[in-house]
């Protein structure tokens, strides 16, 4: 059985339809791409599974129970994470205590909780900032953070909004392993890229949105010679 | 060990003054200190720690405070049993408004806040069956207590400051056990960001109204105070927008999100507003206005965390 | 039928003078993002200008506003460029809590040296009112409109056809933008807090001899305010002159059709409403 199955999924902002009948399925263990050029409702996708935003119609099951409806707190405690595309650490907080923040959500003992955050810093790399703010820290370490911390969560799914967005080519190779790290360790992937190399490089499947309707559901290499994909949005210049 | 020592060092200041002097004035000026510390702590743990500011605890206060007089007035109810109740009933007024307020962020969230409690206010005019309307509600005595086989003396100002301290000190402890519980983790999650508090599992809705209950509450408790300090309610002395923006102001000035600063902020503005006010009688919340402005300037994290600050030494 | 009327001629008065208040405060947070909690206070000097000038001098209130609205002008660019500018950047809540303080510095300030006596403009035209149609109009609060009126016009003037009022609009509209066409944004933000200090003012000139005065009043003045801006869309002028229209309206049919004693509760429910559903205000045009 799929882990994340959407149907139908439609979302209308006033007269604006940003996302149209769309639907697709999220294998376990898989990492699936979800691309698509700006607007083409990706976030809004992102933002309608965890609960941020309510659809206009349509259906959202993990593990074959709905998630509509519920607010994005509980849908985390379902088992679906997520980051952010413009990063919301807390920044006033501790490196540490953003993610025992979030391990909070299954262990309600401190101690517990801040040792896990520790785990999951180590794990992402940022085990000497634990006591930093997180204000202080990179673009590039605060993806790091936003990912121990939706990690910490212990999620079944793990939506990754363009975790490698204006990070610099070296940075892109480390997030790029980092996210295959996570899955397989268990963790299924779906992310949101503009970075199109690395998505390419580490998707297992790639879902093409464009104006809030699915286009193209396939492997990567086969996408990216879609007709259709390159006309809407690729273009000639394929990577 | 040096924080019990230190909250040992503050239970001991907050009850020493009426053993050291008679004076009415001066104790008079600890009772107006201490019921302004409550409503600041209280206020601290909504505005402070989860970053909400309400322009709007005036309603809790004014309710605490007639639920008081009206239980004691209408049904002979005690006024310190009557004072437990007006915290309760404090926090039944603000369920409805934090299921309201809490949909709104930032500013707008304030607005609200300032909006439902001049509803409340003009309810409290207006329903005069209940409130007597702007006419007010007088106590003329309050009732025989005997403690330890002495008659209380309610004609002496020093229960009532036995009263209140023990009041301040009951909010000041809940706000510590606050800080050191989960729930005080979230709330700075959710000053920092909400989404992101939601995002990583936290139900802020429901940290926002559990610390608005219990900041109610608080609240409520220290309009019951004044209505037996008092003995006497009407609704522009315990619903106006003015009493609302003192409590923001004493926990700015004196520093937001700890323990300590509400108390800093009541000592220091409460004192120069009673003292110019026995003075000049109107016009004593020109420093109020006139310090906030000079800390949102100079000392954002109030007076309490730029001396923390001081000394720890500069980052 | 005749009560109907009178209650809509009373409320369309009293809203002018509503929407005149109003446009002051969401011009300077269209430019600013400033909700100034001290406007109230504003007006309520420009409420006590208008008596001292008749008590003092023995000038006719409204005939005071030639030298208020300057004056109040140039305080509230003072204001900006003393007091405001270096806090902006600390963000709306700061902001807010700083025009708080603002708002009670004034109000005391006003307190201390007026006394918190209830005071009236006692003008001789005031005391029999026109009868057109038998509706009564009192003479003061028909010249207030008017006036209103004829400075609302010229603000609308302004702000379409003069350079300044276009670079008003445009930093309203998208301030990175308008920075990046050259406007100088600071100039802009100082002039338009000095414009809504200016209708603070002359809205509490034209109020004051239909008022009664007391130097807490802008309390009161301040919350009516939110519900009209709000009402209109905060940030938008078209917005906040239907929107104080309405609660003018609304406050009047309220106290002949609902009950006088919870006039004023009608509109903060109003408020509390369109908050929730419809932030960006009942018509639409304003920014959320």
């Amino acid at each position: 059985m799929a882990l994340l199955t959407v149907t139908d999924l439609t979302k209308d902002f006033g007269g604006l339809r940003a996302v149209a009948h769309f639907s697709f399925a999220v294998e376990p263990g898989e990492i699936l791409g979800l691309i698509g050029p700006n607007g083409a409702g990706k976030t809004t996708v992102f933002n309608l599974i965890t609960g941020f935003l309510r659809p206009t119609s349509g259906q959202i099951l993990l593990e074959g129970r709905s998630v509509v409806g519920l607010r994005p707190h509980a849908v985390t405690r379902r088992g679906i994470a997520r980051t952010f595309q413009l990063v919301k650490p807390f920044p006033k907080l501790s490196v540490r205590e953003n993610v025992t923040l979030a391990a909070f959500s299954r262990l309600p003992a401190r101690r517990d909780a801040e040792a896990e955050a520790g785990r999951m810093l180590e794990s992402v790399g940022l085990a000497d900032k634990l006591e930093s703010p997180a204000a202080d820290l990179t673009l590039a370490e605060q993806k790091r953070l936003e990912m121990a911390r939706a990690l910490a969560t212990r999620p079944k799914l793990l939506l990754l909004d363009e975790p490698m967005g204006g990070l610099n080519p070296r940075e892109v190779d480390q997030a790029s392993a980092l996210v295959k790290r996570i899955r397989d360790d268990g963790v299924t992937v779906v992310l949101v890229e503009h970075v199109m190399k690395a998505i390419m490089r580490i998707s297992d499947r790639v879902v093409v949105i464009h104006h809030g309707e699915k286009i193209a559901d396939d492997a990567p290499d086969r996408v990216v010679r879609d007709p259709g994909v390159i006309a809407a949005y690729l273009g000639t210049r394929v990577a | 060990m040096t924080r019990a020592a230190a909250a040992a060092g503050v239970l001991l200041l907050m009850l020493a003054p009426p053993l050291l002097t008679g004076n009415q004035f001066f104790l008079h000026l600890g009772i107006t200190v201490l019921l302004w510390t409550l409503l600041g702590v209280a206020w601290n743990l909504l505005g402070g720690f989860a970053g909400q500011v309400s322009f709007g605890h005036a309603a809790f206060f004014g309710v605490g405070a007639y639920t008081t007089m009206i239980l004691y007035l209408k049904g002979g109810l005690a006024p310190w049993y009557g004072m437990i109740l007006g915290g309760l009933v404090a926090v039944l007024v603000s369920l409805p408004i934090g299921l309201i307020c809490f949909r709104l962020r930032g500013p707008y969230f304030s607005l609200s806040t300032l909006a439902v409690a001049e509803i409340v206010r003009l309810v409290a005019l207006n329903w005069e069956g209940l409130t007597d309307g702007p006419v007010g509600l007088l106590i003329t005595t309050l009732p025989q207590v005997s403690l330890g086989g002495r008659a209380v003396n309610w004609e002496s100002k020093v229960p009532f400051y036995y009263i209140i301290a023990t009041l301040a000190a009951l909010a000041m402890a809940a706000t510590w056990r606050l800080s050191r519980a989960r729930l005080g983790a979230y709330l700075l999650a959710i000053r920092e960001d909400e989404d992101a508090a939601e995002a990583v599992g936290i139900d802020t809705v429901r940290a926002k109204v559990v610390t608005l209950a219990l900041s109610a509450f608080f609240t409520g408790l220290g309009g019951g105070f004044y209505g037996l300090y008092y003995r006497y309610v009407d609704p522009d002395a315990v619903f106006p927008i003015a009493l609302s923006v003192e409590m923001v102001f004493i926990a700015v000035v004196g520093g937001l999100a700890t323990v300590v600063g509400p108390v800093i902020g009541a000592v220091f503005l409460t004192t120069i507003g009673e003292l110019f006010r026995e003075r000049f009688l109107v016009g004593h919340l020109i420093f109020y206005g006139l310090f906030m402005m000079l800390a949102i300037r100079y000392l954002p994290e109030g007076i309490w965390g730029g001396a923390r600050r001081a000394w720890t030494g500069r980052r | 039928m005749e009560t109907l009327l009178q209650s809509i001629v009373s409320g369309v008065l009293t809203g002018s003078l509503y929407a005149m208040i109003g446009v002051g405060l969401t011009v300077v947070f269209g430019v600013m993002r400033i909700i100034n909690l001290a406007h109230g206070d504003l007006v309520m000097l420009g409420m006590y200008g208008a008596f001292w000038a008749h008590v003092l001098w023995r000038v006719d209130p409204f005939v005071s506003i030639v030298l208020w609205v300057p004056l109040m002008f140039l305080g509230g660019m003072v204001v900006y460029r003393f007091l405001l500018r270096a806090i902006i950047p600390g963000g709306e809540l700061n902001t807010l809590l700083y025009t708080a303080g603002l708002s009670l510095l004034i109000a005391n300030l006003a307190l201390f040296t007026w006394t918190g006596d209830y005071r009236t403009i006692k003008l001789p035209y005031a005391v029999t009112p026109l009868r057109p149609f038998g509706i009564a109009v009192p003479i003061p609060l028909a010249i207030a409109f008017a006036l209103a009126i004829l400075i609302t016009l010229a603000l609308y003037v302004f702000l379409a056809r003069t350079d300044v009022g276009r670079a008003i609009r445009a930093t309203s509209q998208n301030p990175e933008a308008a920075a990046l066409m050259g406007i100088d944004v600071e100039r802009i933000s100082m002039v338009t807090f000095g414009l809504g200090a200016a209708l603070a003012g002359a809205s509490g000139v034209l109020l004051g001899p239909s008022l009664y005065l007391y130097p807490t009043v802008g309390e009161i003045l301040i919350a009516k305010c939110f519900v009209i801006v709000v009402l209109g869309g905060l940030g938008s002028v078209v917005g906040a002159i239907a929107g104080g229209l309405l609660l003018g309206l609304v406050e009047s049919l309220g106290a002949v059709y609902v009950s006088v004693a919870y006039k004023d509760t009608i509109g903060f429910v109003i408020f509390l409403l369109v908050l929730r559903f419809r932030p960006s205000g009942l018509f639409g045009v304003g920014k959320s």
